[in-house]
């Protein structure tokens, strides 16, 4: 599916770099944050998941700046190949990392993400300027998403908790959808002439709040000190960026019209 | 500190293995027949959705076969085989009920408009594409095309889920982490090479009578390298516990 066609760079709203030092700081601040805090409280493994909602927004952002240029093909695709990579490098990153596991982890998936960018643009012929640092975004963010949230539900990262309570019992592939979901959707959704950079990151942090429900409810089996944050916590973002989000399409819209429910059967008669 | 190359040694095997069937993912991208947005709204020749929707789901359902089988054996060729079938029911299955709305529901005739008759039945094409379109539904040969792109992919998936699952089986890692472990690096493995050829051909094909199935070869080479990195990360996490 050829969506959007050729296109160009994307335009206006907060510069990259502002974006990637977002992403980045608060994506490890978070994940950091959660493992050390949840050994005083458990209450406060959330923070992970603030950190994945950084992640996300990063990884959005630059799906967006990347898809702009057209693909070809639909925009899920880079959200996959973003939480392909990722898990991949974050799972590696905290077997051998121990407690600079989020840390390797972001750079196995920014070396994967540049080797995967480089191809594309060499090998397969995409032709699109950003492809490589992009891809290393994607990676990255993917990668701390994936970090944050298996963070919150297990209320730490070190590899073996992780192991024994995301991976084994199949939550990682939650993890996978919901992370790939909130990088791929808000570009998917918002597509076309009169994106704008404001409107699509506010879906990343919808989709972001939706990931640190889900991680919520899954950490309610380890200990419900530590769900009921995220899930009230996540309920309060989701809303915060919705409202956003819907104040944003009515003032991009021409105009916002009601258009009632469906009329009844005698008043079409 | 892990012993990197100690571990490397003992299962290059694996990592080379791994590396096969991602190539064998990537090559069988090229004969499902994606049609993407332009196919759902029957503009295009392909079923209607994207590339790693299908592949997922067809290598998908090969991984859990491939899985099933290798709780009562470890026989490598009847794992493979087992998800080579797998992806190929699955892949079957979306074909026929994605032909049945195309002809009952939107009514359409299978046509292609990449070639003027069909390679296997010798039907006439271009006269039953609808103006504006580029063609639509699954004709025959796309559609056999279709199926041999599941004994590839999931063939190639049940590959690296074995390979994976063979690294860590001296480790004595508990079972159920070690199935974990393997099955999310088989999907991340996977994804990875179902995007790289979807970039390759630009998001649609319609199977190997596209002309565009003559790019195979660099998509292939591109999930040589990035499977091998994916390889090696992956069998270093495994067989490092």
């Amino acid at each position: 599916m050829s969506a959007g066609g050729p296109g160009g760079e994307a335009h206006g709203g907060v510069a990259p770099g502002k974006i990637i030092a977002f992403g980045v700081l608060g994506g490890l601040i978070g994940i950091y944050g959660a493992h050390f805090l949840s050994i005083i409280n458990p209450a406060f493994s959330f923070i992970g998941a603030l950190g994945a909602i950084c992640a996300i927004v990063w990884g959005a952002d630059a799906v967006r700046r990347v898809c702009s240029y057209g693909l070809g093909t639909g925009v899920p695709s880079i959200g996959m190949i973003a939480l392909g990579m990722g898990v991949i490098a974050s799972l590696f990153g905290l077997a051998v990392g121990g407690i600079a596991g989020p840390i390797v982890a972001l750079i196995a998936a920014s070396i994967i993400g540049l080797v995967i960018g480089l191809l594309a643009n060499k090998v397969l012929g995409m032709n699109i300027p950003i492809m490589e640092k992009s891809m290393v975004e994607i990676g990255g963010a993917g990668a701390l998403a994936i970090v944050g949230l298996s963070t919150t539900m297990a209320g730490t990262f070190m590899f073996d908790e992780v192991l024994a309570l995301v991976v084994a019992p199949g939550y990682i592939a939650v993890i996978f959808i919901a992370g790939g979901m909130g990088i791929l959707h808000p570009f998917n959704a918002c597509l076309g002439p009169d994106e704008e950079q404001d409107r699509t990151l506010a879906v990343g942090f919808e989709k972001g709040a939706i990931a640190m429900i889900i991680a919520g409810i899954v950490s309610m089996v380890i200990s419900t000190t530590a769900a009921i944050p995220a899930i009230m916590i996540g309920v309060f973002i989701w809303y915060i960026s919705f409202a956003k989000f819907y104040e944003l399409t009515k003032r991009d819209a021409y105009k916002v019209l009601g258009t009632g429910l469906l009329p009844t059967e005698e008043e079409l008669q | 500190m892990i012993d990197i190359a100690g571990i490397l040694m003992e299962n290059i095997s694996y990592v080379l293995l791994i590396t096969l069937g991602g190539m064998l993912i990537s090559f069988s991208v090229h004969f499902v027949p994606v049609g993407g947005a332009p196919a759902a709204m029957a503009q295009a020749t392909g079923i209607g959705t994207g590339t790693v929707q299908l592949a997922a789901g067809a290598g998908l359902t090969g991984l859990v076969t491939a899985g099933t089988v290798m709780q009562v054996s470890d026989n490598p060729p009847l794992i493979i085989a087992a998800g080579a079938v797998g992806a190929m029911i699955m892949i079957s299955v979306t074909m026929i009920v994605g032909t049945w709305v195309y002809v009952y529901g939107v009514g359409v005739p299978p046509a292609s408009a990449k070639v003027k008759y069909d390679p296997i039945t010798k039907d006439r094409q271009d006269l039953y594409v609808s103006q504006g379109t580029e063609g639509h539904g699954l004709p025959t040969v796309s559609y056999v095309s279709g199926v041999i792109g599941g004994l590839l992919g999931g063939g190639g998936g049940a590959l690296v889920y074995y390979s994976l699952m063979s690294a860590g089986m001296d480790t004595g890692m508990a079972m159920a982490n070690l199935v974990g472990l393997a099955s999310i690096f088989a999907v991340g493995i996977f994804f990875v090479n179902a995007v790289i050829p979807s970039y390759n051909i630009g998001g649609t094909i319609e199977g190997f009578h596209d002309p565009k199935f003559k790019k195979w070869p660099k998509a292939v080479f591109s999930s040589l390298i990035a499977t091998f990195m994916c390889a090696l990360v992956a069998v270093l996490t495994i067989g490092g516990l």
